[in-house]
């Protein structure tokens, strides 16, 4: 029994990639209302995760044009094997979304030279995220990460959202770095559980 | 050369992204030859996606969807356009386009640093209205510390959309000294960043501040080393609480 509610739970998700899957296809071989459709599908959850990092709307929508350029560009190069196309456009969103929050800091702090790219994370990473999450799941996320003591969520949220290192993140919560290391995995474990327990 | 157990306390960093370039590349060639530690970051990456996912849920404004698929037209066109034949000949043409490319070339220079040079200001000015319209913002009236009586200051913080700040007769910062604006939280100072101030003694300055931060119990400026410092070290000259 468990075994098909887990299957009806994942076939939407199966499904969901593959109509993603087809329309890179389309948008590559210059079908623009494939275009339309990705963005449809997603500019929500995209938006919502750049506006977080972003906190500005303007900006936002900038980003959330970027990443779509990107991603219409390129189409062609997507490699399905590699995870599943929300994956794919939620990290681009990310990382864009910090590019753009840093590259303003060092504006506004008056700092010159070039702004440090978090692009090093993204596509070379192997099986990035194939598995798709239910509703249900992020949700217990959320909750679990609102229940983690202050510090491990804190630490978390710097280093997701806001991008930085390791050793920025210390400085900013002024701990020593192992204590911010421990503090990030303990907290990962944890929302990890959370995560585990609804699968 | 580290340990395994110092190794794998960086799976979660490394799944995060917050690894810096050599603890990045240690960590990936240790990865290459431990199972146990590739077998964390499989069973983390979903909790990573999972944060992705997990913030509130926002819808973009309907105009952005027509932004982004204009933007498309252009870069969807598979066919390439064809040149026109050169009629003069090559080196003349070779010649010219040199002299008109070096031409435009600085003028772009000089164009792009005075855009660059814009944008900065205007995204200041941006940043700073879009705090005064915050429905959430809240005003920190700050007073001048006994080193500085006369100064004055006033915070206006938004959660969402950052902090501007005003301050006026402060006394001009010693060379290699710097005014420093934190945001006071129970559990910390978080500095929200340098305040650079005009002769006169004012100077009014945004600064973005995690949304995540905690509600502050005070707002205060300190005189600090020229690049600012972690954490307040300095005499206060303005403090306000709200």
């Amino acid at each position: 029994m468990w075994l098909l509610a887990a299957l009806a739970r994942l076939q939407p998700a199966a499904e969901s990639q593959a109509e993603d899957v087809s329309c890179l296809r389309r948008i590559a071989s210059g079908d623009q209302s494939a275009a339309g459709a990705l963005y449809d599908r997603h500019s929500r959850s995209l938006y919502s995760l750049i506006f977080r990092i972003v906190g500005d709307e303007t900006e936002s929508e900038d980003v959330l044009q970027d990443v779509f350029a990107q991603a219409f560009r390129q189409a062609a190069r997507y490699d399905a094997s590699r995870g599943a196309v929300v994956a794919w456009l939620l990290m681009m969103a990310r990382s864009r979304a910090i590019d753009r929050v840093r590259a303003k800091r060092a504006r506004f702090e008056g700092r010159t030279g070039d702004v440090e790219r978090i692009d090093q994370m993204p596509d070379s990473q192997p099986d990035a995220g194939a598995i798709m999450l239910t509703e249900e799941q992020t949700r217990s996320v959320q909750r679990a990460l609102g229940e983690l003591p202050l510090m491990q969520r804190m630490a978390i949220e710097l280093a997701y959202y806001e991008g930085l290192s390791h050793s920025e993140i210390a400085e900013r919560l002024e701990q020593p770095l192992g204590t911010v290391k421990t503090r990030i995995r303990l907290g990962l474990l944890k929302l990890r559980d959370a995560l585990e327990a609804r699968a | 050369m580290s340990t395994h157990d110092e190794l794998k306390a960086n799976a979660a960093g490394y799944v995060l992204g917050s690894l810096d370039a050599t603890e990045r590349r240690e960590f990936e060639s240790h990865l290459a030859h431990c199972a146990e530690c590739t077998a964390e970051i499989a069973s983390l990456r979903p909790v990573v996606d999972a944060l992705a996912t997990s913030v509130a849920q926002v819808t973009p404004r309907a105009a952005v969807r027509a932004r982004v698929l204009d933007g498309v037209g252009a870069g969807l066109q598979t066919s390439p356009q064809r040149r026109p034949r050169a009629l003069a000949p090559v080196w003349l043409a070779l010649a010219a386009t040199i002299v008109i490319a070096v031409g435009a070339g600085l003028y772009a220079v000089r164009v792009q640093r005075q855009m660059a040079d814009l944008q900065v200001r205007f995204e200041q000015v941006r940043a700073t209205s879009a705090v005064l319209s915050a429905p959430d913002v809240a005003r920190i009236d700050l007073q001048g510390q006994p080193v500085a009586p006369d100064a004055q200051a006033r915070a206006l913080w938004s959660r969402t959309r950052g902090l501007v700040f005003t301050a006026a007769n402060l006394p001009p910062a010693p060379a290699g000294k710097a005014y420093q604006v934190w945001v006071v939280t129970a559990q910390m100072p978080v500095s929200a960043g340098l305040l650079a101030i005009d002769p006169g003694g004012g100077g009014t300055q945004y600064y973005s501040t995690p949304p995540d931060i905690a509600a502050p119990v005070a707002v205060a400026v300190t005189l600090e080393p020229a690049g600012g410092v972690a954490s307040p070290t300095g005499e206060k000259y303005l403090v306000g609480m709200p």
